[in-house]
């Protein structure tokens, strides 16, 4: 599903991440974690597109991120749900809207996405808030729409940047039960995360990264 | 799976989101355009006057005064043989006398004190061309020999010279147009780029959701391609206000003949003003969306 292997990122002459092998086998669950800086934020965006690896081999379903040229990008990322510690939700659209936006950009009709929009509104527990405006919602329910998003499309892959970095407790457990539920139902989640207590109660395998190398967990 | 349904609504849904920015760029598009429209209309009616004009301009040729009469009608009918002329009319003294009388009293008195010979018979010749200076007096060259002729009146020879002026107040006009419509670009430009800044997180999300390029970036052409159409539709109305307040101001000078009658812009001006627009109002949002997808993350 996804392989990194010799990964390194550099910005001008300053190292991010450093030699960067792994595996994460399709359906699997895992976590990134660290201290600040140590690289985190950065090997997601290599996972998405958003920065290109300096050196080394970055393949997501055998296709090399690497190498793929950008108008391919967003074929990649369609098969990919990215959630953020923000939630970077769109603040005029509703929270139906915004959910369907990963289905308008793939040209699908209305009803179709009412139809996908409704269903995965349930699954994250937001049943009946589909005309309501982000900023009317809690932070916990805005986190969920930015879930209700990246799955609406059925990606294989989950991506998710401090997701419950912005949440009380019982609000990151609720996200975290969200993202352990579609793991189950197949989607390889990949979540980044300095919240020790989480891990701890959610225990999944970890990849512990420190001053850009990755410290522990790689299988490669 | 088709966009294109998608792309219309947010287009138009953005048009009215941000009402006052787009109104900015439609009101530039259709400042510019009436501008540019206005020198187009001032340039079409000076033309058409100056046609007019030359319609009904023919050269006089005046004989030498002890000419005789047979020699007069066979150099006449020599001249109207030419293919080149359309017609000629000879004008005698008397004839000559007569038309002015007509129009300037006490002017009879004056030519019984002077007596014969004051007003010189005379040809006048209308060329089948008389829009070309330089080929009227070329085709009549070979007519008109001193022997014959005391003098030879041109009446082109002043809408020669007008033609002149108007060539440089039509190089002046093409560089004005040309200004204001890359001023008008540059600041369309801008106003579709604040459009475009207002609603970047949310260009940054459809990214990354998997849009394309050109999903992103079809629905402020299609704005674009709005901006133009309406900005141009204002023009021609307010064109066209202006053109009917002004053929009735000056409705007592056309009817005196003073000025020719005032024609509104040709369909095919009408319908490049239109087209400017367009390109303004598609070419502004493709230079704002460059720009914004050049320097976005």
């Amino acid at each position: 599903m996804i392989r990194l292997y010799r990964v390194s990122k550099s910005y001008r002459d300053v190292a991010a991440l450093q030699d960067i092998t792994f595996n994460v086998g399709k359906g699997e669950f895992c976590y990134i974690t660290g201290p600040s800086g140590a690289g985190k934020t950065t090997m997601l965006k290599l996972l998405y597109g958003a920065e290109r690896p300096t050196s080394g081999k970055l393949l997501i379903n055998g296709t090399d991120i690497a190498k793929l040229p950008k108008h391919d990008l967003p074929r990649l990322r369609r098969n990919m749900g990215i959630v953020f510690q923000d939630f970077k939700l769109i603040e005029s659209r509703t929270v139906a809207e915004n959910v369907g936006l990963a289905l308008e950009v793939l040209g699908a009709p209305r009803e179709r996405i009412q139809r996908q929009v409704r269903a995965v509104l349930n699954i994250v527990g937001l049943r009946g808030r589909g005309n309501a405006l982000p900023h009317r919602l809690s932070g916990g329910e805005q986190q969920r729409v930015a879930v209700a998003r990246a799955i609406v499309n059925d990606p294989s892959v989950l991506l998710a940047d401090e997701p419950t970095g912005n949440l009380d407790g019982a609000m990151a457990i609720e996200v975290m039960e969200i993202l352990q539920a579609i793991n189950l139902r197949g989607t390889t989640v990949m979540v980044a995360t300095h919240d020790t207590g989480l891990m701890q109660r959610f225990p999944y395998r970890v990849l512990r990264f420190r001053a850009g190398r990755l410290e522990s967990g790689g299988n490669g | 799976m088709n966009v294109a349904p998608h792309i219309l609504r947010r287009a138009f849904r953005s048009l009215w989101e941000n009402l006052y920015l787009n109104t900015v760029s439609t009101g530039v598009i259709a400042a510019a355009l009436l501008l540019m429209g206005m020198s187009l209309w001032v340039q079409h009616n000076i033309n058409s006057a100056v046609s007019s004009w030359t319609r009904d301009v023919h050269v006089s040729a005046y004989f030498q005064p002890d000419l005789p009469e047979p020699d007069r009608e066979a150099i006449r009918d020599r001249i109207a043989r030419d293919p080149k002329v359309e017609k000629v009319h000879y004008v005698t003294e008397e004839e000559a006398r007569t038309w002015l009388v007509e129009r300037v009293d006490g002017l009879d008195d004056v030519f019984d004190e002077l007596g014969p010979g004051v007003l010189p018979a005379s040809l006048e010749i209308t060329l089948v061309d008389s829009n070309d200076l330089d080929a009227q007096m070329e085709a009549l060259s070979p007519w008109l020999r001193d022997e014959e002729f005391a003098e030879v009146d041109y009446g082109r020879e002043w809408i020669g010279r007008f033609e002149t002026f108007l060539k440089v107040v039509k190089g002046l006009g093409a560089t004005m147009g040309t200004l204001i419509l890359v001023a008008a670009l540059f600041l369309v430009t801008n106003t579709v780029y604040l459009v475009i800044y207002n609603r970047r997180d949310e260009l940054e999300i459809q990214k990354l959701v998997g849009a394309t390029t050109a999903y992103i970036v079809s629905p402020f052409i299609v704005e674009g391609f709005v901006h133009g159409l309406v900005g141009s539709l204002v023009a021609l109305v307010g064109l066209y206000g202006a053109h009917s307040v002004l053929s009735s101001r000056l409705e007592a000078a056309l009817t005196l003949g003073l000025v020719p009658e005032l024609s509104f812009l040709p369909g095919a001006w009408v319908a490049g003003i239109v087209l400017i627009g367009l390109v303004l109002g598609v070419g502004a949002a493709t230079v704002a969306v460059s720009r914004f997808i050049a320097s976005a993350p």
